[in-house]
């Protein structure tokens, strides 16, 4: 018994990787056919829920700023690109004024975007 | 000697580590990873947008440029449905051109939903551009 446990935990171990990306979250993601698997590991998560509020890694942050300084903070020991992805979910409904201003800040704080969508079935 | 060889025994069954409760550690921790793990893996779409001077940078006459307003998309000032976008964009061959001639700039006006603008990301994206952001004056 306690070696199938030990089995399943090396499993997990393994092929999980630990959830942050606060999926309690309401978002209705966008749909396309371009979208792929993500590779890459996320370096940072920020999201946009339909209330237009903003989260960085899960905590709410007041403006785009507080997201420029996060990202910046977090990619400041970074060598590579693979290093640099910030996963971004946001809500389709928001509108340009809101969701704007934080992709720029991701990209002013050095982060290549991941915007997370869902596969449109063909 | 008997005697000597019994005690060894005794004194390394008294000191031998205690199993019997790994089995229990070893389910605390599958049910911990069960609950803080997520197996699916996300869908997204790519974009690295080049910021500050490097954008203004990338803004020529020539660079393509795709408008999304009153929930249309238009290229180079054409209205267009998303798959013709596509097939524009393929045509300029993107993928295959220098970094700095890979550049679209994407433009939008006020209200637009992030819904059309992933649409327009993914195309642009997806057809190896580089999406330079244009700022409003």
């Amino acid at each position: 018994m306690g070696d199938i446990a030990f089995l399943l935990i090396i499993f997990f171990l393994v092929c999980s990787e630990v959830s942050k990306d606060a999926s309690d979250i309401e978002v209705t993601l966008p749909v396309s056919e371009r979208v792929e698997k993500m590779k890459a590991a996320a370096a940072a998560r920020v999201a946009i829920d339909q209330g237009g509020q903003i989260y960085f890694e899960g905590s709410q942050v007041e403006n785009p700023k507080d997201v420029e300084w996060g990202v910046r903070a977090l990619l400041a020991n970074t060598v590579v690109d693979d290093q640099r992805h910030v996963q971004f979910r946001c809500d389709a409904a928001v509108t340009k004024e809101i969701f704007e201003p934080v992709l720029k800040a991701i990209a002013e704080g050095g982060g290549i975007i991941e915007a997370v969508g869902n596969k449109k079935e063909p | 000697m008997a005697r000597l060889n019994s005690s060894k025994k005794r004194r390394r069954a008294a000191g031998a580590i205690p199993t019997d409760s790994f089995s229990d550690i070893a389910f605390l921790l599958i049910i911990y990873f069960l609950v803080a793990t997520t197996l699916m893996k996300l869908h997204s779409i790519k974009a690295d947008l080049p910021s500050g001077e490097k954008a203004e940078q990338a803004q020529s006459e020539k660079t393509p440029i795709v408008n999304l307003r009153s929930g249309q998309i238009f290229f180079n000032d054409k209205p267009v449905e998303l798959e013709m976008l596509e097939e524009r964009l393929a045509a300029l061959d993107l993928a295959a051109q220098d970094p700095e001639k890979r550049v679209v700039m994407l433009e939008t006006a006020k209200g637009t939903p992030y819904d059309l603008y992933f649409q327009a990301l993914a195309a642009i994206s997806g057809s190896g551009g580089v999406v330079a952001l244009v700022e409003e004056n």
